[in-house]
């Protein structure tokens, strides 16, 4: 290297990186020098420094050989030096092998050390020790715990907080200590006169009491798994007027979290100390305060009173007006939060909230509008669609997707405000800048509106119509060329769209061209109108001379299929263009992938595709619906402007768990029944049973904590039923064999089941899950009935060291009674989707009427959640929430049967009194048993 | 309840480029391996990387101080040709986190006393890692209070070259030699 490029590398101003082995060649030469020039070894050090926080690693013989150097600089009592290798020092000991060496160098510091140096000192002892070295550092840290110097304190109290995983033994030891440095008020001392002349300037230290906040946090560590001991703390730190930092007040706010959490009653015992904090002088404090109740509150609705959670909103709605943004913004999360569960709390905060909207902070007022949205009911729907409106084309796409989004989820809360909600996204789709991605999710947001509110359709479509006349993209042109194809032949004028279609043919490129093709076959092959055939068949031919040949061929196609369609009346076409069923796409893949795999006779035997799930178009609408609205709870816009990337389900975070709507985890319950049905066809006795059409989910049957865990799924096939038992053994040292399960059906007399026969788990060694069934033959009609269940095994105690029983070892037989498994009518019923639900209702034949009360003390929440469980229909038009603010609730629910596919419909009416719930049940149903014992079962 | 509340702090220049970046996980406790995973931010140049050019196009000339980005959230600041951020647990008090980001960024005004630019950051490195240095520690706030901060902030050694005259020019001329050479050697 030439001397040049060393002298830049000398100029610490230079941009550009030190050379790695530069900076490793003259560490090492200078560190080993004799006597030590502190100032150049400064130097190196910061580069070095610089390199590691640029991501470059050492080798670890490098690594360690740096270690070892740096350490050998304990020898010069400079501080100025020494601070910044205790910097190199905490830096490298990840990556060298051996950190001992320092290890007494820093314990002597810790001893001996100035001031200045001591607390640097102690916070590098996190690593330099280990489990078997901690324990020597134990009369340091206690004496550093008690320092009177605030600075030293702390850093003991970090230290040990950090050092808790590998010690928590020896650190317990000073827990009083600790303690002690809640209430102490540790001041700064007086800079001695010669340290001032080695500091950057003369800053004089305020007293912030930091100390309180670390000691809380490490005694936390403590006793966090002592509820009493907890308690005493929060009551204490409650009631004194000790905590001067606001750090440690906050904590203090988490410390009755946490335990209110564990007990919700001990809310009452802490509810008047949480309701003065409000009005803390620390914002802080205030937030987290407003957090914690208002997420409570959320949780446990019977145990805060309305008033009370008012006063929390007004506190919040206070804070809305304050000029730090991040409080604004940590009051938007809280409302954000609460109002995805009870939007007409925080009405009041709307005024608030609208002048927001024009926050100049993005994500503040993104927050606002969205929080709006969610705030929006029947009446205000319009205005709030039109303020969004006037500033709507002033924002970035990033912001305007995340509107649409909002406005989207709102349109399938209120369907009957379509018309305002279409006006405004068809305004935003024709008259707004915007990149694809932007017009591809207001494309998205009305095809969605086209599927879920039927009597929008025309509007839509005729708009749709206008808009590709003068549209750029070529994906979202085509994906509304399907769209048109798919509805336009069920609307009153189909001709209009064909020719609108067709000026797409003349008029664009050939992507475009084909997906114009393939509509305009598709009104020709669903509309029975013989001009109009006639009309598409001379269009289709002209087509069928394009210049592209894959415009040509599906031309060509779509002739040939008129025209068999007309000859023969197959249904061939029928069913290629407007398919029965869908399948069930990730089983379809994996069977398609193992097919592919086990391909032994160069794939002669052609795929089966008859065992993989199907389902109907509205079952399809149906699992969207519910995924949509799980989507509306778990995205909250928690990260406004990355919308588009997809969130994992690890990211809910668990605040987002203060409401379990049943209809949490339906993916999930899609996924274990593709994993049942081919679990259970993988065994030989149910092979001829044919489909499986229905599996329930899955009922514990005993306690969480019992010695054996039983969870119970009921199969449904067409003449039989298939219990199974999944049977989790938590016992240590013993394997149960030949575990099955005896099932007595509680009136054997009448039973219209009949047992055929059980598979046992031969063995089940200790933390294992296993799965035993027991089959029925069933009758036609819909079977409802009860089981006794006893779970029968015989235990073995084995030897911990191979997994085996002990020879001679015989075991003896057990029997152990688990909980009632009910098959009930919802078993037979899947959640299906109407667009009018009210339309539905009246239409169908047959009626039940039964009344329910429900004396248990339940919130009207739970109720609607156990009803949606037990009878397995899905809520539509967003009646799964109970209002917090009324007594009453009319929940709607759709469904059909899995066996005949008949519909049936619920209408349930709730009023909450002092002696508990009413419901009034209303159902009605193409068939009448299913009716009536869905209504009779449903509690 | 855990006392690791920040888990990055991080300067940018004007491009985007890293100056200064601590990723912080606590210490100690990477035994498991979901763990690992989930900290991957603390431990992977790659993913930080990643994570620091996406975070830079989501704030530069954003100017919105305060923002969730990816479950954390994120508190920044934007100089002419610098921004600094810090980086916290998505549950943690926003501000709490707000409390330390400003005795980060009041801290560095004081220790950088021409200024918060990318010159004086880098001309300074040793200055900004000890005023870090004491404001976090492991992802613990360790002190809130600027100046308390700058206090504890060691300014580098003067270099103590004192020349005894008393050996006369002979003996200035061959301490100058020796240094020269010195210089020289090392600049092989």
């Amino acid at each position: 290297m030439s001397t040049k490029t060393y002298k830049k590398f000398e100029n610490a101003g230079s941009g550009d990186l030190p050379d790695k082995m530069t900076v490793y060649q003259d560490c090492m030469n200078t560190f080993n020098e004799s006597p030590v020039n502190p100032k150049r070894c400064r130097i190196l050090i910061s580069r070095l420094l610089r390199l590691l926080s640029n991501g470059v690693a050492f080798p670890e013989n490098e690594a360690t050989a740096l270690f070892f150097s740096i350490s050998k600089l304990f020898q010069h009592q400079n501080d100025a030096l020494r601070q910044v290798v205790y910097l190199a020092i905490k830096e490298l000991s990840e990556m060298s092998e051996d950190v001992l060496m320092a290890t007494s160098s820093i314990m002597k510091d810790v001893q001996n050390g100035s001031d200045l140096v001591k607390p640097n000192a102690i916070r590098a002892l996190t690593y330099v020790l280990d489990e078997s070295t901690a324990f020597s550092a134990e009369r340091l840290l206690k004496s550093a715990v008690v320092s009177k110097h605030p600075a030293i304190s702390s850093a003991a109290l970090c230290t040990s907080y950090n050092l808790l995983p590998i010690s928590e033994v020896t650190i317990k030891r000073f827990a009083n200590e600790a303690q002690e440095g809640i209430s102490d008020l540790k001041q700064f001392p007086n800079i001695p006169y010669d340290e001032h002349s080695l500091l950057v300037g003369e800053f004089y230290p305020n007293s912030s009491y930091m100390a309180q906040y670390h000691a809380i946090g490490l005694i936390y560590q403590l006793k966090k798994n002592d509820k009493m001991a907890i308690l005493k703390l929060a009551s204490q730190l409650a009631d004194s007027n000790t905590l001067k930092n606001q750090l440690a007040k906050v904590q203090v706010v988490k410390l009755i979290n946490d335990l209110i959490n564990r007990d919700p009653q001990l809310f009452n015992e802490f509810q008047e100390v949480l309701f003065s904090w409000l009005t803390n002088k620390f914002e802080a404090v205030q937030i987290e305060v407003a957090k914690v109740i208002s997420s409570f509150a959320l949780r446990n609705q019977r145990l805060v009173a309305p008033d009370s959670f008012a006063y929390v909103i007004a506190t919040l709605q206070g804070l809305l007006a304050v000029p730090r943004v991040s409080t604004r913004f940590a009051v938007l999360r809280i409302l954000n939060k609460i109002a995805m569960v009870a939007p007409e709390k925080i009405a009041s905060c709307n005024p608030e909230l609208e002048t927001l909207i024009n926050d100049p902070n993005r994500n503040i007022s993104t927050y606002a509008i969205t929080i709006l949205l969610k705030t929006g009911n029947a009446s205000n729907i319009a205005s709030l669609i039109s303020r969004i409106s006037r500033f709507f084309h002033d924002v970035s796409d990033d912001f305007k997707i995340i509107i649409i989004d909002a406005v989207r989820t709102l349109s399938l809360s209120f369907p009957q405000e379509w018309k305002s909600i279409v006006k405004f996204l068809m305004d935003v789709l024709k008259n707004s800048e915007g990149g694809l991605k932007f017009k591809s999710t207001v494309v998205e947001a009305i095809v969605d509106i086209v599927s879920f509110i039927p009597e929008s359709k025309e509007l839509i479509l005729e708009n749709l119509c206008d808009f590709i006349e003068d549209c750029e993209f070529n994906e979202i042109l085509v994906r509304i060329l399907h769209l048109l194809g798919k509805e336009g032949p069920y609307t009153s004028k189909p001709s209009l769209y064909v020719r609108h279609i067709y000026n797409r043919v003349v008029l664009e490129n050939s992507i475009i061209r084909s997906a114009a093709v393939v509509a305009l076959a598709k009104f020709a092959l669903t509309k029975n109108d013989p001009t109009l055939k006639e009309s598409i068949v001379s269009l289709l031919v002209r087509i069928a001379n394009d210049q592209d040949d894959e415009v040509r061929d599906r031309a060509t196609i779509a002739l040939r299929l008129i025209k068999s369609a007309d000859d023969d009346n197959t249904t061939v076409a029928t069913e290629l263009i407007e398919p029965k069923y869908f399948y069930d796409l990730p089983s379809l893949e994996s069977k398609l992938s193992s097919y592919l795999t086990t391909n032994n006779d160069s794939f002669k035997t052609p795929f089966d595709s008859s065992n993989i799930r199907r389902f109907t178009e509205d079952e399809v609408k149906a699992i969207e619906l519910k995924r949509k609205q799980e989507q509306s709870l778990s995205t909250s816009p928690e990260s406004p402007l990355e919308s588009g990337t997809k969130k994992s389900k690890s990211n809910n975070n668990t605040d987002n768990n203060a409401f379990p709507g049943s209809s949490v985890g339906e993916d999930e319950q899609e996924l274990l029944n593709t994993k049942y049905n081919e679990e259970l066809l993988a065994i030989d006795q149910f092979k001829d049973y044919g489909k499986l059409i229905n599996s329930s989910k899955s009922v514990s049957l005993t306690e969480t904590e019992a010695e054996f865990i039983v969870n119970g799924v009921k199969h449904i096939f067409q003449d039989n039923i298939v219990l199974q038992f999944n049977i989790a053994n938590t016992l240590p040292n013993i394997a149960l064999t030949n575990v099955s399960v005896s099932c007595t059906q509680e009136d054997p007399e009448t039973s219209q089941l009949e047992e055929l026969f059980s598979i046992a788990i031969d063995r089940l060694l200790p933390t294992e899950e296993g799965a035993c069934y027991v089959a029925f033959q069933k009758t036609d009609e819909l079977v409802v009935e009860g089981f006794l269940n006893s779970l029968v095994f015989t235990t073995v105690d084995i030897n911990p060291d191979t997994n085996e029983p002990y020879e001679g070892e015989e075991g003896f037989q057990d029997e152990y009674e688990i909980d009632s498994l009910y098959i009930n009518a919802g078993d037979y019923v899947t959640g299906s989707f109407i667009g009018n639900f009210d339309k539905a209702f009246e239409e169908l034949p047959a009626e039940e009427i039964a009344v329910f009360n429900i004396q248990e003390n339940l919130s009207l929440q739970e109720v609607i959640d156990k009803i949606i469980t037990n009878s397995n229909c899905l809520p539509l038009n967003n009646t799964q929430f109970a209002p917090s603010d009324s007594n009453s609730h009319v929940l709607k629910l759709f469904g059909k049967s899995v066996l005949s596919g008949s519909k049936v419909a619920l209408l349930i009416k709730m009023i909450h009194s002092s002696k508990g719930i009413a419901l009034k049940v209303q159902g009605k149903g193409e068939n009448a048993t299913l009716c009536s014992d869905l209504v009779n079962g449903l509690m | 309840m855990s006392l690791y509340s920040v888990e990055g702090i991080l300067i940018l220049d004007s491009k985007g480029e890293r100056i200064y970046g601590k990723y912080y996980s606590p210490p100690h406790s990477h035994t498991g391996s979901e763990y690992a995973v989930a900290k991957s931010l603390a431990t992977s140049n790659k993913v930080q990387f990643e994570f620091e050019k996406q975070l830079f196009k989501k704030t530069h000339k954003k100017n919105a101080e305060i923002m969730l980005y990816e479950n954390h959230l994120v508190l920044y600041k934007e100089y002419t040709d610098v921004t600094l951020y810090l980086i916290g647990d998505g549950n943690e008090n926003e501000l709490v986190l707000q409390e330390a980001f400003d005795a980060y960024r009041n801290s560095l005004e004081l220790v950088l006393n021409n200024g918060v630019d990318k010159k004086n950051i880098q001309e300074n490195y040793d200055l900004m890692l000890l005023a870090i240095d004491e404001l976090i520690d492991n992802g613990i706030i360790l002190e809130t209070d600027p100046a308390s901060i700058a206090s504890r902030v060691t300014k580098a050694p003067e270099e103590n070259v004192t020349l005894d005259l008393d050996k006369g020019l002979l003996g200035a001329w061959g301490f100058a030699k020796s240094k020269f050479q010195e210089r020289l050697q090392q600049g092989l």
